[in-house]
C-alpha cells in the first residue's frame, strides 16, 4: 500500500532526475555537436579521453573545488555564529531574522551585478575604501590573486544566511535543560558549546555542508556575472565550462562528458565530507558498549 | 485574514481564466483572416522597434500581424535563449533578431532559412558596405541587417585638436595629458574575458597589419608579428598606466563610466555610447568626438557587430516574414530608429539624407566608421575559436604570460579547435 | 550547612512569578515544594539554581549570599525532571564531563566514577548510552552525577514524575537514603502530595507563587492553614460543606464514620481503594465522600456523623483557617 502511494514521487524521481542522468551518460559517449549537424554519433570514450588531457578542466575542477571548499568552510563558521546569535532572546530579534535572509531571496544575477558594482575600480566603494585607509587600489575582480577572493566572498554573503536557517532550525531542537545541566556542574560557554551544541547539532551542520557543498560545486550565474570566468580564467568553474561547451560552442557530447564527470566528482566529495565530519565532531563517545538486552 | 487572502486569490484566478479564454477567443477571430507571424528580440530592440511594429501592423490590417516576443536583455541571455528554443524542435517564433557571431554557427546548425529567393542582387547593392559583411555563410543569404554596429574610439574634443591615428600616438597623447593631470587615464577600453576583448584585439591585429584567420589561406595569425604586437600593445598599456589595471575587468559599462565622469581622455565603445554621452548627467557632454580606431596608417578598422533579422527555418509565414523584415529595415524606419535610438541605419541612402546629417553631424563619422567594418572569423566554430583568444588575452593583460607565449598558445589551441572539427587537414 | 531563602521573588514583565517566599531548609532536612502546576515552585527552584535572576529577597548557601551569583559558581546540585542526560555521550562520558571541567584529576576522576556507579548500582551499565537505559536507571545516572557534584545544597525538581507508580514507591527510600545521607539541605520539587509526604521532612505548600504553609506532613494533614491546602493534601480529598455565616466546615472523609442518627445520606457509587472503600453519598449538604472498611456491608441510605474535634473550619472569603 505504502509503495502504491510513493509511486507518484519515485515516478517524478525518476523523469526528473534518473533520466537525464541517463541522457548524459549515453550522450558522453557521442560526438554530438555542430560539427555533427547535432546528430549523435558514437565515438566511444573519445570525450572522456579528452576530458582526461583536457588542462581546463582540471584547471576549472581546481577551481571550482577551492571556491566550494572556502566558501563553503566560511559560511559554515560564519552561520553558525549568526544561528547561535539568533538563537538567543533579545529585543528586534525576529526582526533580524526575518533581515538576514534578504541575501538569500534575491535572485543571484542582482546580486553579482551589486557585487560587480561594489568592486568596482575604481568607482566602487571597496575601492574608495582601500583608498582611504592608504591600502590603495586592489584591482579586485582584475586581479587573477584577489579575484575568486571576491567570488568567494559574493557566495558566502548570499547563501549563509541559509546555511544558518539550517543550524537555527538544529539549535532549536537542543532541550535547554542539557546547557543548564552543564552550567550547573561548572561548565562555561565553551564546554556548552563543545559539548553540546557542536555534537546535537551534527546531522544539521551535516545537512547545510553537502547542501551547500553540492550547490557551490555546481556555481555558475554569480561568476557569470560577476566575472565571466576571468580574469585569465581564473574564476571559471566546472559548471561555467559545461554550460559554454553546451550553449555556447553547441558541442553537447563534450558538455554532457563534463557534466557526468561532475557528478560522479560531487557524488564522491559528499561522501568524503561526510566522513570527515564524523572524525571531526564524534557524536557518540569513542568507547561504547554492545546493547544489553 | 486568510479567508480574505483565498478570497483574494480566487477573484485572481477568476479573472485570469476569463483573460485566458478571451484572448484565446480573439486569436482564433484573428488567425482566421491573417497571418499571424512572430520575432523574437533582445528586450532594447523590441522596445525601440514597438512603434514600427504597430505602423506595421496598421498598414497590414487584415493580411498579416506581426508580434515581437521580448528576450532577456543581455546578448548572452538571449542567445542562450533562442538556442534552447531551437533544440526543441519547431521553435515558437518565425524569425529571430540576430548578432552577427551567431550566424555561422545557426546556420551549419540548419535552424535558418536561407533568404536569397527574396533579396536580390539589387537589395545588397543598396546596403551601405559595411552593412554587406556578416550576412551570409556558405554562400547562401540567411539575415538581413536590422541596425549596423562598429567599435568605434571616443576622443575628448576639449583635450586635443585632431585625434590620435597611429597607436604610438594615443599613448603619447595620453601620457602627456596624464602628466598634465588633465586626466587620470589615457585609454578606456574592454579588457574582461568575454567577447568584447576579441573586439577589441582585431581591430588592433588588424591595424597592426596581421589578420585573426587569414583570408587568402585560412592560417591563424595569432602568433605573427602583428598579432604579437597588438597583444603587447594592449598589454603595455596597462603597463605604462595608459589603462587602469582594473580595465582586465571592465566591459562596455564599465569603461563608458570611466569617460563619462572625464577621468579618461580616449574610450573604445560601440555606437550606443554616443546617445549616453549627450546625457544631461555626462560631464563630457559636447567634448566628445567619435573616430576610428588607431592603426599603422591606412589600416584602421571598427570590428563589426550588427544585428540583423532571420527567419527560422520550418516557418508557415516565410513571407510575411519577409514582409515584416522589409518593413523594419527600410528607409523610414531606419530613419525613426536613428533619431529615436541612436541605432546606425544600414541603407546607404539613409547614410546621403541631407536632412538627417544636418540634425545629426554624427551620422557621417558612423558612415565613415562603417566602410573599414572588419567581421569576425566567419566559422560555426567561432565561439570556441574567440573563447580561447580570450582565455590568452586575459592572462597576458594581467601579467599571468608574455604577449609571445599567450600568443603561441592561443595559435595552437585554436589549429586544435579546428582540426578536430574536420575544418583543417 | 543551611540554606536560608528571604523574601525571594522574581518577576517577568509585569507578573510575579514568585513572591515573598521566606524558606530554611537545614542539614540533612528535605522540605518538598508542591503545590498544583504553574504555582512556582519549578521557578523557585531555578532562583536556588542560579539558573534564572532574582528579583528581589536573598538567597543564602552556607552563610554566604548567593543571590546574584552565577549558576557555575553555585555549589547546586540539580536532578531535572527529564533528567538532562547529554544523548550523545555514555554514562561514563556524561560522569565524567563535570569532573573534568572542574577540573578534577583523571586518576580521581576514574575512581569517584566508579565508586558513584557502585552506588548507585549501574557499574555493568557505564559505558551505554542514556537512550539504552530505563527510565529508573537513567534517573539514577542524573542523581549520580548531582552526588558528584558534592554540592552545598540538593535540588530535585520532580525527580520521579517520569516513572511509573511502582518503580516511583521502590525508588522512593534509594533517594532518601543517597540523598540524606549527604547532610546537606535538599529541596524536593514535586507536584504530587502522596510523594512530598512520604518523602520530606517538612512540605512547603505554594499557591500562585507564594508559600501558603510550611510544616511537617502531619501537621499539614492535621491542621491545614488554608482551605486550599486541606483540599490540596490528602486523599481522597476532604469533605467542604456549604459556607454559613461566612465559614466553611470541612472533614476529611477518614473522618466519617456511621452512626445511628446523624447526617442522613444516599448511597450514590463506590469506588475500591484496595485496603479501604470510597463511597459517594448525597446528603442534605450536598455530596459527601467516605472512607471506610471494605468489610462494611453499606445499606441504601446511611447516617454520617463526625467528631467536631475533626472538624476543619474555613474563612469563607480569604480561605484562612479559623480557630
Amino acid at each position: 500500500m505504502i509503495a502504491f502511494l510513493l509511486l507518484p514521487a519515485l515516478l517524478l524521481l525518476l523523469v526528473v532526475f534518473v533520466g537525464p542522468l541517463f541522457r548524459y551518460a549515453w550522450l558522453s559517449f557521442h560526438a554530438d555537436s555542430v560539427v555533427t549537424g547535432l546528430i549523435a554519433i558514437p565515438n566511444g570514450g573519445a570525450n572522456w579521453l579528452r576530458l582526461v588531457q583536457d588542462q581546463r578542466f582540471w584547471q576549472d575542477l581546481g577551481q571550482t573545488l577551492r571556491f566550494s571548499g572556502v566558501s563553503v568552510g566560511l559560511e559554515l563558521i560564519l552561520a553558525l555564529m549568526i544561528a547561535l546569535l539568533l538563537d538567543q532572546r533579545w529585543r528586534g530579534r525576529d526582526v533580524v531574522r526575518t533581515l538576514t535572509l534578504i541575501p538569500w531571496a534575491l535572485p543571484t544575477t542582482v546580486m553579482a551585478l551589486g557585487w560587480r558594482w561594489i568592486f568596482n575600480t575604481p568607482y566602487g566603494p571597496i575601492d574608495h575604501f582601500t583608498r582611504m585607509i592608504g591600502i590603495g587600489s586592489l584591482n579586485i575582480l582584475g586581479d587573477p590573486h584577489f579575484t575568486w577572493m571576491a567570488t568567494v566572498w559574493a557566495d558566502v554573503w548570499k547563501t549563509t544566511p541559509f546555511a544558518a536557517l539550517i543550524l537555527l532550525a538544529g539549535l532549536q531542537t537542543i532541550p535547554v535543560d542539557l546547557y543548564e545541566a552543564v552550567r550547573l556542574e561548572g561548565g562555561n560557554a565553551m564546554v556548552c558549546l563543545r559539548r553540546i551544541t557542536l555534537p546535537l547539532l551534527r546531522p544539521y551542520i551535516l545537512l547545510a555542508l553537502l547542501f551547500r557543498l553540492a550547490q557551490a560545486f555546481g556555481v555558475f550565474d554569480l561568476i557569470q556575472v560577476l566575472t565571466g570566468g576571468g580574469p585569465a580564467s581564473s574564476t571559471e568553474s566546472v559548471a561555467l565550462y559545461a554550460y559554454w561547451n553546451a550553449l555556447r560552442f553547441l558541442d553537447f557530447g563534450y558538455s554532457a562528458t563534463i557534466i557526468m564527470a561532475s557528478f560522479i566528482l560531487i557524488s564522491l566529495i559528499c561522501v568524503v565530507a561526510w566522513i570527515l565530519l564524523q572524525i571531526i565532531i564524534p557524536t557518540h563517545s569513542k568507547s561504547q558498549a554492545v546493547v544489553e538486552p | 485574514m486568510i479567508m480574505n487572502q483565498i478570497h483574494f486569490l480566487r477573484r485572481i484566478l477568476v479573472s485570469l481564466i476569463v483573460i485566458l479564454i478571451a484572448s484565446t477567443c480573439f486569436g482564433l477571430v484573428q488567425a482566421r483572416t491573417t497571418e499571424s507571424v512572430s520575432f523574437l528580440m533582445a528586450a532594447p530592440f523590441a522596445d525601440a522597434t514597438q512603434d514600427l511594429v504597430k505602423q506595421f501592423n496598421r498598414e497590414h490590417r487584415g493580411e498579416i500581424h506581426l508580434h515581437v516576443i521580448k528576450g532577456p536583455l543581455e546578448t548572452e541571455a538571449m542567445s542562450d535563449l533562442a538556442i534552447s528554443s531551437l533544440l526543441l524542435g519547431k521553435a515558437p517564433f518565425d524569425g529571430l533578431l540576430m548578432d552577427v557571431t551567431w550566424l555561422p554557427k545557426y546556420a551549419a546548425a540548419g535552424w535558418m532559412e536561407p533568404l536569397e529567393g527574396y533579396f536580390k542582387q539589387n537589395d545588397v547593392d543598396s546596403l551601405a558596405t559595411g552593412a554587406r559583411e556578416g550576412n551570409s555563410y556558405n554562400g547562401h543569404l540567411y539575415r538581413w541587417p536590422l541596425t549596423a554596429d562598429m567599435g568605434l574610439l571616443y576622443y575628448r574634443t576639449d583635450l586635443m585638436e585632431q585625434p590620435p591615428e597611429t597607436p604610438e600616438d594615443l599613448v603619447e597623447v595620453s601620457q602627456s595629458l596624464q602628466k598634465k593631470r588633465k586626466v587620470n587615464w589615457g585609454y578606456v577600453w574592454q579588457g574582461r574575458q568575454y567577447e568584447g576583448l576579441s573586439c577589441v584585439y582585431l581591430e588592433m591585429i588588424d591595424g597592426f597589419g596581421g589578420d585573426w584567420i587569414q583570408p587568402d589561406d585560412n592560417q591563424i595569425g595569432l602568433n605573427l608579428k602583428p598579432g604579437v604586437e597588438a597583444a603587447a600593445w594592449l598589454q603595455g598599456l596597462i603597463d605604462q598606466g595608459v589603462s587602469p589595471k582594473a580595465v582586465t575587468n571592465y566591459a562596455e559599462s564599465e569603461a563608458l563610466q570611466s569617460f563619462k565622469v572625464g577621468d579618461s581622455a580616449f574610450m573604445r565603445n560601440w555606437p550606443y555610447a554616443w546617445a549616453e554621452l549627450q546625457k544631461s548627467d555626462s560631464a563630457v557632454k559636447g567634448n566628445v568626438g567619435i573616430t576610428t580606431m588607431v592603426a599603422e596608417p591606412g589600416r584602421s578598422t571598427a570590428t563589426l557587430g550588427s544585428w540583423g533579422l532571420t527567419v527560422i527555418k520550418g516557418s508557415e509565414h516565410v513571407d510575411a516574414a519577409v514582409e515584416a523584415i522589409r518593413f523594419l529595415t527600410n528607409d523610414s524606419a531606419q530613419k525613426q530608429l536613428f533619431l529615436k535610438s541612436g541605432y546606425t541605419p544600414t541603407q546607404q541612402s539613409v547614410f546621403d539624407d541631407p536632412e538627417l546629417l544636418q540634425q545629426s553631424p554624427i551620422l557621417a563619422e558612423f558612415g565613415r566608421a562603417l566602410k573599414v567594418v572588419k567581421p569576425r572569423p566567419e566559422t560555426p566554430l567561432y565561439a570556441q575559436v574567440s573563447d580561447v583568444l580570450q582565455r590568452q588575452l586575459s592572462s597576458i593583460l594581467t601579467g599571468e604570460q608574455t604577449p609571445r607565449i599567450g600568443m603561441d598558445r592561443a595559435t595552437s589551441n585554436t589549429n586544435q579547435i579546428l582540426i578536430s572539427a574536420g575544418d583543417r587537414p | 550547612m543551611t540554606l536560608q531563602i528571604q523574601n525571594l521573588g522574581r518577576r517577568v514583565g509585569k507578573q510575579w512569578i514568585v513572591r515573598h517566599l521566606n524558606l530554611q531548609v537545614d542539614n540533612s532536612e528535605c522540605v518538598a515544594l508542591v503545590g498544583p502546576s504553574g504555582c512556582g515552585k519549578s521557578s523557585t527552584l531555578r532562583l536556588i539554581a542560579g539558573l534564572d535572576s532574582v528579583s528581589e529577597g536573598e538567597i543564602i548557601l552556607d552563610q554566604a549570599n548567593v543571590t546574584h551569583a552565577p549558576a557555575t559558581q553555585r555549589a547546586v546540585g540539580m536532578v531535572f525532571q527529564s533528567y538532562a542526560l547529554l544523548p550523545h555521550l555514555s554514562v561514563k562520558a556524561n560522569l565524567d564531563l563535570g569532573l573534568r571541567v572542574r577540573g578534577v584529576r583523571a586518576s580521581e576522576r576514574q575512581q569517584r566514577i566508579q565508586a558513584i556507579l557502585d552506588l548507585v548500582q549501574l557499574q555493568d551499565r557505564s559505558e551505554v548510552l542514556p537512550a539504552q537505559l530505563s527510565g529508573g536507571q537513567r534517573q539514577r545516572v542524573a542523581l549520580a552525577r548531582a552526588l558528584l557534584r558534592d554540592p552545598d545544597v540538593y535540588l530535585l525538581d520532580e525527580p520521579m514524575s517520569n516513572l511509573d507508580a511502582q518503580l516511583r514507591e521502590e525508588l522512593r527510600p534509594e533517594l532518601r537514603r543517597l540523598v540524606l545521607d549527604r547532610h546537606k539541605p535538599v529541596i524536593y520539587v514535586t507536584h504530587d502530595q502522596h510523594e512530598a509526604m512520604a518523602i520530606a521532612d517538612r512540605i512547603a505548600v505554594l499557591h500562585s507563587g507564594r508559600i501558603q504553609q510550611v510544616a511537617t506532613p502531619a501537621d499539614l494533614y492535621h491542621r491545614p492553614e488554608t482551605l486550599f491546602i486541606a483540599k490540596f493534601i490528602g486523599r481522597p480529598q476532604i469533605n467542604c460543606f456549604k459556607p454559613k455565616d461566612g465559614a466553611i466546615c470541612a472533614v476529611r472523609p477518614e473522618s466519617l464514620f456511621f452512626a445511628n442518627e446523624g447526617l442522613p445520606c444516599k448511597l450514590i457509587s463506590r469506588e475500591w481503594l484496595g485496603s479501604s472503600q470510597l463511597l459517594y453519598l448525597d446528603s442534605p449538604h450536598g455530596s459527601l465522600r467516605l472512607s471506610c472498611s471494605t468489610t462494611m456491608e453499606i445499606p441504601e441510605t446511611v447516617h454520617v456523623s463526625w467528631h467536631s474535634s475533626d472538624e476543619h473550619h474555613f474563612d469563607a472569603t480569604t480561605g484562612r483557617r479559623l480557630t
